[in-house]
C-alpha cells in the first residue's frame, strides 16, 4: 500500500470478523477502510471511461430537449418579443427572475458543502467535495441564461458592464441589479477557479494513467503538475484562502438578491430579514440537490459504491433537517412581523398568499419544506434510504421553486395601487426556457462525469491517512489527526 | 566544479521517506538539494523539513487592495465623471461598501489563483524529472549531489526501503 494511515493494517479483512464493532465502523465509514492509491485511481478513472449506450441515449435526449426547450423557444422569443412570457401588468419580473432566484440557490450548496465544511474540518465531505463544486458551476451558468433571457435584447449586455459606451452614462453602481451583476459574477468565477484547484492533482492524476486524446487534454489541463512540496503548499495555501473567502460571497450573492425586492416599498418585500432569509432558502434547496446528485452519482456510476456510502447519505440528511429547521424559522420570522404590521397592503398580500387562486401553491411549500423533511428526516434508517432521501430532496427543491413563485409573480399582484391589482399570474414561454435549463444542467453533468474526476482522490487519501481507530478499554474509537 | 547528478528515489511509504531525509542531510546533502513529490499533500513537519516558502498570501492581499481601489474608484470615481443626482445627493455610502465589497473578493481570489500559477511556474509543459508512480501514491526524493556522493547516496535510499533508485531524466509529462 502506498501512504496509508499504518494504524490500518487489517482494513481489508473484515470477512473473519463479520460482527466485530472495528469492522462494522470500516464498512461504514470510507475514511477508515482504505485502499492503495493506485487501486482509488483506477476505480475513479473507469467510472469515467465506462460508458454504457443507455448513457448516449439519455445524453442525446436532453441535447435535444436543450436545443428546442432552451434554444429553440429563446430564439423564438428574441424573434417575437417578450409579450411571448408571462410579463405583464403587474406581474413585471414573471418567472424568469423566479428561476434566476432557483438556480443561484441550487449553487449555494457546492460552496456551503465544500468550503464552509472544509473551513470547520468535516471530514465526510471529502467524496463528494467536486461532484457539490461542480453543482455551483453549472447551476449559476443557468442562473445566467435566465437573467439573459429576461433582458430581451440580450445583445446589449454589455450595457451592464462598467465601460464607455455610445450612452454616453456609466452603469449606476447604487442599483441593486447592479449589485446583482457583480455578486454572481464574482460567485461564478470564484467557484470555478475554487473548482479547478483542487482537481489540479486529480488531472495529473488522470494525465498519468491515459491515453491518446485524453492524455493530450489532461496533459493541458494538468499544468505540469507533479506534486512537489512547493506545489502542495501553494496549493494548499490558495485553498484555504478559498475557503473562508469564498464564504462571505456566497453569503453576500443570495443576501443581494433578496435586496432585488428588499429594496422596495412593496408589501410582502420590504423585510430587513430577507437577506438571512434568502440565503437559508438557497441551502434549503441546494443541499437538498447535493443529496440527489450524490444518490444518483452512487447508484449510476462504476465503483461510486466505494467512495459514497450510507453515512453520506445520513450526514446530508442530517443537514437537510436542520437547515430545513432554519428555513422554517426565518420564514416565520418574516411572516410573523409582516403579519403583526397591520398593514392593510400586507394584510391583503399575505390573504391572497393563502386563499387567492395560488393559495395551494403555498402550502404545498410548507409541506414540502417543512412538514415532510420534519416527518421523514428525523429517522436514521430513512436517511439512509436513497429513494425516500432522493424524494425528499425532490420535493424539498419543488417546494423552494414554490417559495420563489410567491414571492415573485404572485406577491406582485398585489401592491399599494389596487387599480393594478392582478389575480392570475399566466406564465408563458418561460416554461419551456426553465425545462431547458433542467435538461441542460443534467446534461452538462453527466458530460463532465465522463471527463473529470468526480471524486479528489487525493482529498480521500489525504483523510484516509488522518483517520486510524484507537481502543478505549474494549471500545474501538474512530479518532483523527490534524495533518495539515 | 564538482559534476552534480540527479537522482530519484521512490518510497511506498511515509516513514522510509523521513528517514531517507536525515539519511541524506547525514550524508552532507542538504534539503535545499532535495524534492519531496508526492501523490498526497505530505506536509513539510512530517518529514522533518524547513517550510515553504509561498508568496500566494501576497498576492492575496495585494489583489484585495487593488480589487478595493477598483471598488471605490467604480462606486465613487465613476459618479464624479458622469453624474446621476439622486435624492439632492451624488452618492450614498451603504451601497458603495458593497461594490467595495464584492471588488475586494473578486480581485483577491483571482491574485490567489493567479499566485499558485507563478509561484508552481504553471503552466510547464518542459520534460521533466517525474514517474507516475508517484500519482499511485509513491513518494519520491529527488536528490541532487555530488557524482562522488551517487553511490552512497544510492546505497543509503535502498538500504533504508526504496522501491527504486535510479538516474531522473526529465520526460514529456
Amino acid at each position: 500500500m502506498a501512504i496509508s494511515a499504518s494504524a490500518l493494517p487489517h482494513a481489508h479483512a473484515e470477512s473473519h470478523a463479520h460482527h466485530d464493532h472495528e469492522a462494522e465502523l470500516r464498512r461504514e465509514h470510507l475514511m477508515l477502510d482504505p485502499k492503495p492509491r493506485g487501486e482509488m485511481n483506477a476505480m475513479v478513472m473507469e467510472s469515467m471511461t465506462t460508458t454504457s449506450w443507455k448513457f448516449w441515449v439519455v445524453a442525446g435526449i436532453l441535447a435535444l430537449i436543450v436545443a428546442v426547450a432552451l434554444f429553440g423557444a429563446w430564439g423564438y422569443m428574441i424573434s417575437e418579443g417578450l409579450y411571448l412570457s408571462g410579463k405583464n401588468r403587474p406581474g413585471y419580473w414573471s418567472l424568469f427572475l423566479v428561476h434566476t432566484v432557483f438556480w443561484v440557490g441550487i449553487s449555494h450548496a457546492g460552496t456551503f458543502v465544500s468550503a464552509l465544511l472544509r473551513v470547520f474540518k468535516v471530514e465526510f465531505r471529502r467524496p463528494f467535495t467536486r461532484a457539490a463544486e461542480l453543482m455551483t458551476t453549472f447551476a449559476l451558468a443557468q442562473a445566467g441564461i435566465q437573467i439573459f433571457a429576461h433582458m430581451g435584447r440580450v445583445w446589449l449586455a454589455y450595457w451592464m458592464f462598467p465601460i464607455p459606451n455610445q450612452r454616453q452614462l456609466w452603469v449606476n453602481f447604487q442599483s441593486p441589479l447592479m449589485w446583482d451583476f457583480l455578486a454572481i459574477n464574482t460567485y461564478l468565477l470564484a467557484s470555478t477557479m475554487y473548482l479547478f484547484l483542487p482537481l489540479i492533482p486529480d488531472l495529473a492524476m488522470a494525465r498519468d494513467r491515459s491515453t491518446g486524446w485524453r492524455k493530450s487534454v489532461y496533459r493541458i489541463l494538468a499544468l505540469g503538475f507533479r506534486g512537489t512540496e512547493a506545489e502542495w503548499t501553494h496549493l494548499r495555501i490558495a485553498l484555504n484562502i478559498f475557503a473562508f473567502a469564498i464564504l462571505p460571497v456566497m453569503f453576500s450573492v443570495h443576501t443581494i438578491v433578496s435586496w432585488d425586492f428588499a429594496v422596495a416599498m412593496r408589501p410582502g418585500w420590504s423585510s430587513t430579514i430577507f437577506g438571512p432569509y434568502f440565503v437559508i432558502g438557497a441551502l434549503q434547496s441546494g443541499v437538498a440537490a447535493v443529496g440527489m446528485v450524490v444518490i444518483v452519482i452512487r447508484y449510476t456510476m462504476k465503483h461510486m459504491d466505494y467512495f459514497i456510502r450510507k453515512e453520506h447519505f445520513d450526514a446530508i440528511g442530517k443537514l437537510m433537517l436542520v437547515i430545513s429547521m432554519g428555513w422554517a424559522y426565518f420564514f416565520f420570522n418574516d411572516y410573523m412581523i409582516q403579519w403583526y404590521g397591520g398593514d392593510s397592503f400586507t394584510d391583503a398580500l399575505l390573504h391572497f398568499h393563502e386563499a387567492g387562486p395560488g393559495g395551494w401553491i403555498w402550502f404545498m411549500m410548507l409541506i414540502t419544506n417543512v412538514a415532510i423533511p420534519w416527518l421523514v428526516l428525523w429517522n436514521r434508517a430513512w436517511r439512509r434510504n436513497p429513494v425516500i432521501l432522493f424524494s425528499v430532496g425532490l420535493l424539498i427543491n419543488v417546494g423552494m421553486w414554490a417559495e420563489r413563485y410567491i414571492i415573485v409573480p404572485v406577491s406582485l399582484q398585489i401592491n399599494r395601487m389596487p387599480f393594478l391589482w392582478g389575480q392570475d399570474f399566466r406564465p408563458g414561454i418561460e416554461v419551456p426556457i426553465f425545462i431547458g435549463t433542467v435538461a441542460f444542467f443534467i446534461l452538462l453533468y453527466m458530460l463532465a462525469s465522463r471527463f473529470l474526476p468526480l471524486v479528489p482522490v487525493w482529498e480521500v487519501q489525504e483523510g484516509q491517512m488522518a483517520h486510524s481507530i484507537r481502543k478505549y478499554g474494549k471500545e474501538p474509537v474512530v479518532t483523527v489527526a490534524e495533518l495539515e | 566544479m564538482t559534476e552534480k547528478n540527479l537522482l530519484l528515489a521512490i518510497f511506498e511509504d511515509i516513514d522510509p521517506a523521513a528517514h531517507a531525509v536525515d539519511k541524506l542531510r547525514e550524508l552532507g546533502v542538504t534539503d535545499e538539494h532535495v524534492t519531496v513529490i508526492s501523490g498526497t499533500p505530505i506536509t513539510e513537519a512530517m518529514l522533518g523539513r524547513k517550510p515553504q516558502w509561498s508568496n500566494v498570501t501576497r498576492f492575496a492581499l495585494g489583489g484585495a487592495f487593488v480589487g478595493l481601489c477598483v471598488g471605490i474608484f467604480l462606486a465613487y470615481g465613476t459618479p464624479q465623471l458622469y453624474p446621476i443626482v439622486v435624492n439632492a445627493r451624488w452618492i450614498g455610502v451603504p451601497p458603495t461598501i458593497v461594490v467595495m465589497f464584492e471588488l475586494t473578493m473578486l480581485l483577491m481570489l483571482i491574485s490567489t489563483f493567479l499566485g499558485v500559477f507563478l509561484d508552481s511556474r504553471f503552466p510547464n509543459y518542459t520534460p521533466t524529472e517525474y514517474v507516475p508512480e508517484i500519482s499511485d501514491g509513491r513518494i519520491a526524493l529527488l536528490i541532487e549531489c555530488g557524482g562522488e556522493l551517487e553511490a552512497a547516496v544510492e546505497a543509503a535510499m535502498k538500504s533504508i526501503g526504496a522501491e527504486s533508485v535510479k538516474r531522473a531524466q526529465a520526460e514529456a509529462l
